[in-house]
C-alpha cells in the first residue's frame, strides 16, 4: 500500500468525526433555539416579553456563583435519574418506574439516616446512601421476575410500582415515622452524621454533586469499556443477535434493571440527604421522568447525560426567578421542554444534517 | 380491625364498579384499534390527560359538556396526529414518540390551565357544564336493577355499548379485516392492496378519539373539575388491560371490571378507618395481578398445546 492509502483512512476517519460532531452539535442548536422560539411566542401571545423572560431566566441560573452552583446542585438528582435511564433504555429495558425507585430510595436512606444513631459521618453517610442504592434496585426486582419468568413487558408493571412505591413511602411518613414539626408531611430530620457535606456557604450545593459526576464516568466506563457493559449494550441494540450468539440476555437485562434502580435510588438518597434532610412526601416534582427526558436528549449516553442534566437544572431554576420577576408563569419551561422532546424524537434535523454531511464528503472526495 | 363485608359489598359498590370501569375501559378500546394495527401505544395516558383539560375547556366555551366533548375530540385527534407523523412518517420508535407524548402532554396542560384558567395545579368553577345522569326507561322502575345499571351518566352506557360496536368493527368489517391483517402480517396486507401506513394512521385517531372519552368523563362526570394527574396511570391500566386480551374486545372488558373493581373497592374502603395510602395501591396491585394471571394462562396453554402436538407426533410414531 502506498502512502495515499495509508493516510486516507486516517483523514476519513478525522472526518467522520468531525461531520457527527458537526450535525450533532448542529442539531441540538436548531433544537435548542426552536424549543426556546415556541416558548418565545407563547409567552409573546400572553403579551409578556419573551427578551426579559429569557434574560431573567438565564440570570436565574448562573446569574451569579451561588446561583450556579444552587443550578449543579439541583442537576444533582437529574444527572442520577438520567443515568439509570441511560443504562435501561441502552440495554432496550423501558423502565419508567424511576419516580417510584427515587421515592423508595429516598426514604430508605432517611430512615438509616434518623434510625441509626452514634455513627461516625463516614460510615453513616456511605451507609445511608448504600441504603438508597438497595432500595431502589430491590424496587425493581418484582419486574425483573416478571419479565424473565412471563416475558412481561416491563413498561406497564414498573409503572404500577411507581404509584406503589409512592404511596408505600407516603404511608409510611404519615403513619410510622411522622415528624410533627417538620411543617410538611414528612419524617424526622437526619442526624447530622447522615448529612452530605456543603462546601460553598452560602449555596445548597453538596458533595452529592461531586457523587453524581464520578457516577456519569463509572458508567461510562461500565457501560462502554467492559464486557458485562458491551453485552448490556449488545442485548439492546438486538436481542436476537445477541442470543444467538451466546450472550446472558436475560441476566443482561437483569442486569441493566437492578443498576438502572440504584442509581435512581441513589439520587433520591443524595437530595434528601444533601438538600431536603428529611423525608418529605413530595420531595420530587417528577425527577424520575425528567431522567428519562435527559437520557433521551443525550441519546442514552452517559456522557451526555452530563450537559443535559445542568440544562434541565438550569431551566428548573431560572424558571423560578423568571416567574418571579417578570410574571411569565413557569409552566411555560414545560412547553419548551416539551417542543425540544419532539424535536430530539423526531431526530429531524439530525438525519437532515447526516445527509447533507455524506453529501459533502462525497464531493469532497473526488 | 373488624369490617363488615356486607357493608362493603353493596349494589353502590357495583353501580361504582362500572362508573370506575368506564374511562379506562375506553381508552382500552381506543387502543385496541391501535394495538391491533401493531403499534404499541404508550402514549395513551397523554391523550387521556389532553382530553380531560380540553373537555373542561370545551365545557366552558360552550356551556355544554358535549361541547367540551368536541373539544377533547378535536385536541385528541391533533395529539393522535402528531404522534402519527413522527413515528409513521419520520419514522422515530413508538415507545419513545408515546413516552414524548405523555411528557408533552403534563407540559401542556400544567401551562395552559394557567394560561387559559387561570388557575395552577387544578381548576375548577361552575362555569364548567358537566353530563347529568340519564335513567333507563323500563329498568329505572325495576327495583336493584335500577340502582345498578340506571342513573349513570351519558359516557358510561356509551362506552359499554361501544365495547359491542369495536367487537363488530374488528371481527365483522371488512375494515377490521384490514386492520387485523396490518397488524399480524403486513406483507400480506400489502399483496392485497391496503395501505399500511392509512389503516395505522386510522388506527391511531380511532385511538385519540376514545382517549378523548375517556379524558372527557374523567373531568366532566361527578366532580366537574380538572386537576394536574387526574387520569392517575389509567391510560397504563389500559395498556395492561389491552396486553391481558392481547388485543381483543371481550377480554379487555374483562380486565377492566377487574381494575373498575378495585377502584371501586378502594374508594369505598377509603370511608373505614383504613390508611388511605394502602387501599389506594389496590388497583395498582389488582394491574399487576391481573398480568401475572394472564401470562400464566398464556403458558400453560402454551404447554397444553405443546403436550398435545407431543401425543400427536407419538400416536403418529407408532402407526
Amino acid at each position: 500500500m502506498n502512502k495515499n492509502g495509508l493516510k486516507l483512512p486516517l483523514r476519513k476517519q478525522i472526518l467522520n468525526i468531525l461531520s457527527e460532531v458537526l450535525s450533532q452539535g448542529l442539531n441540538y442548536l436548531i433544537i435548542l433555539v426552536l424549543g426556546l422560539a415556541i416558548g418565545a411566542v407563547v409567552i409573546w401571545l400572553s403579551d409578556l416579553d419573551p427578551v426579559a423572560a429569557y434574560t431573567s431566566l438565564w440570570k436565574g441560573a448562573f446569574g451569579n456563583v451561588y446561583k450556579t452552583a444552587d443550578t449543579l446542585d439541583r442537576s444533582t438528582v437529574l444527572i442520577l435519574s438520567g443515568l439509570a435511564a441511560a443504562v435501561a433504555y441502552r440495554t432496550n429495558v423501558f423502565n419508567l418506574g424511576l419516580e417510584g425507585q427515587l421515592y423508595v430510595g429516598g426514604m430508605a436512606a432517611a430512615m438509616v439516616g434518623f434510625l441509626v444513631q452514634g455513627l461516625p459521618s463516614a460510615i453513616h453517610v456511605p451507609l445511608c446512601l448504600l441504603a438508597g442504592v438497595l432500595a431502589g434496585a430491590l424496587w425493581t426486582i418484582p419486574v425483573i421476575y416478571f419479565r424473565i419468568k412471563w416475558n412481561i413487558p416491563v413498561m406497564v408493571p414498573t409503572l404500577m410500582l411507581n404509584y406503589i412505591g409512592i404511596l408505600l413511602t407516603q404511608y409510611l411518613a404519615v403513619f410510622k415515622f411522622n415528624d410533627p414539626t417538620s411543617g410538611m408531611i414528612g419524617t424526622p430530620k437526619l442526624l447530622d452524621s447522615a448529612r452530605l457535606m456543603k462546601f460553598l456557604p452560602g449555596s445548597t450545593i453538596n458533595i452529592g454533586f461531586i457523587i453524581a459526576i464520578v457516577m456519569v464516568f463509572v458508567v461510562y466506563w461500565f457501560m462502554f469499556k467492559t464486557r458485562t457493559g458491551y453485552e448490556l449494550r449488545i442485548v439492546g441494540f438486538n436481542p436476537s443477535f445477541a442470543a444467538a450468539s451466546g450472550m446472558p440476555v436475560n441476566r443482561s437485562i437483569f442486569l441493566a434493571m437492578l443498576i438502572s434502580g440504584g442509581l435512581v435510588g441513589l439520587g433520591g438518597a443524595t437530595i434528601i440527604m444533601g438538600f431536603f434532610g428529611r423525608f418529605i412526601t413530595s420531595f420530587s416534582p417528577g425527577y424520575g421522568w425528567d431522567g428519562m427526558m435527559i437520557s433521551l436528549l443525550a441519546q442514552n449516553h452517559p456522557i451526555g447525560v452530563l450537559p443535559a442534566s445542568i440544562f434541565y437544572a438550569a431551566l428548573a431554576n431560572g424558571a423560578l426567578t423568571m416567574q418571579s420577576q417578570t410574571g411569565v408563569p413557569q409552566a411555560v419551561v414545560g412547553m419548551v421542554k416539551g417542543s425540544i422532546m419532539f424535536f430530539v424524537t423526531a431526530q429531524l434535523f439530525l438525519n437532515y444534517f447526516r445527509g447533507r454531511m455524506r453529501k459533502w464528503k462525497l464531493t469532497s472526495a473526488e | 380491625m373488624e369490617i363488615d363485608l356486607r357493608g362493603i359489598i353493596t349494589v353502590s359498590l357495583i353501580a361504582a364498579t362500572l362508573r370506575m370501569t368506564t374511562p379506562v375501559l375506553l381508552a382500552t378500546m381506543g387502543g385496541i384499534f391501535s394495538s391491533q394495527t401493531g403499534i404499541f401505544h404508550v402514549g395513551l395516558e397523554g391523550l387521556m390527560d389532553i382530553g380531560a383539560f380540553f373537555a373542561v375547556v370545551g365545557s366552558v366555551a360552550t356551556g355544554s359538556p358535549w361541547g367540551g366533548l368536541l373539544y377533547a375530540f378535536v385536541a385528541c385527534t391533533i395529539a393522535s396526529l402528531i404522534f402519527a407523523v413522527i413515528h409513521l412518517e419520520l419514522g422515530a420508535n413508538e415507545i419513545i414518540v408515546g413516552l414524548a407524548l405523555n411528557i408533552f402532554a403534563i407540559g401542556m396542560t400544567k401551562y395552559l390551565l394557567v394560561e387559559i384558567l387561570g388557575n395552577a395545579g387544578y381548576y375548577q368553577s361552575p362555569l364548567i357544564k358537566g353530563f347529568s345522569p340519564v335513567d333507563i326507561p323500563i329498568i329505572k322502575d325495576i327495583p336493584i336493577l335500577n340502582e345498578i345499571l340506571s342513573g349513570h351518566f351519558p359516557l358510561v352506557y356509551i362506552a359499554f355499548l361501544l365495547v359491542i360496536v369495536v367487537y363488530l368493527v374488528l371481527y365483522k368489517t371488512p375494515f377490521g379485516f384490514h386492520l387485523r391483517t396490518v397488524g399480524e402480517k403486513v406483507e400480506a396486507a400489502q399483496a392485497i392492496g391496503i395501505s399500511p401506513k392509512r389503516i395505522k394512521y386510522i388506527g391511531l385517531i380511532i385511538a385519540g378519539i376514545f382517549c378523548a372519552m375517556g379524558g372527557t368523563f374523567l373531568s366532566l362526570s361527578y366532580l366537574n373539575l380538572f386537576s394536574e394527574n387526574m387520569t392517575a396511570g389509567r391510560g397504563w391500566v389500559a395498556l395492561a388491560a389491552i396486553n391481558f386480551g392481547l388485543g381483543r374486545p371481550i377480554p379487555g372488558l374483562i380486565a377492566c371490571l377487574i381494575f373498575g373493581f378495585a377502584d371501586a373497592l378502594a374508594l369505598r374502603l377509603q370511608q373505614f378507618d383504613l390508611p388511605s395510602q394502602v387501599v389506594l395501591m389496590l388497583p395498582y396491585i389488582t394491574t399487576l395481578l391481573v398480568l401475572a394471571a394472564a401470562a400464566i394462562r398464556q403458558e400453560t396453554r402454551k404447554r397444553r398445546a405443546g403436550r398435545l402436538k407431543a401425543e400427536q407426533e407419538k400416536a403418529a410414531a407408532s402407526a
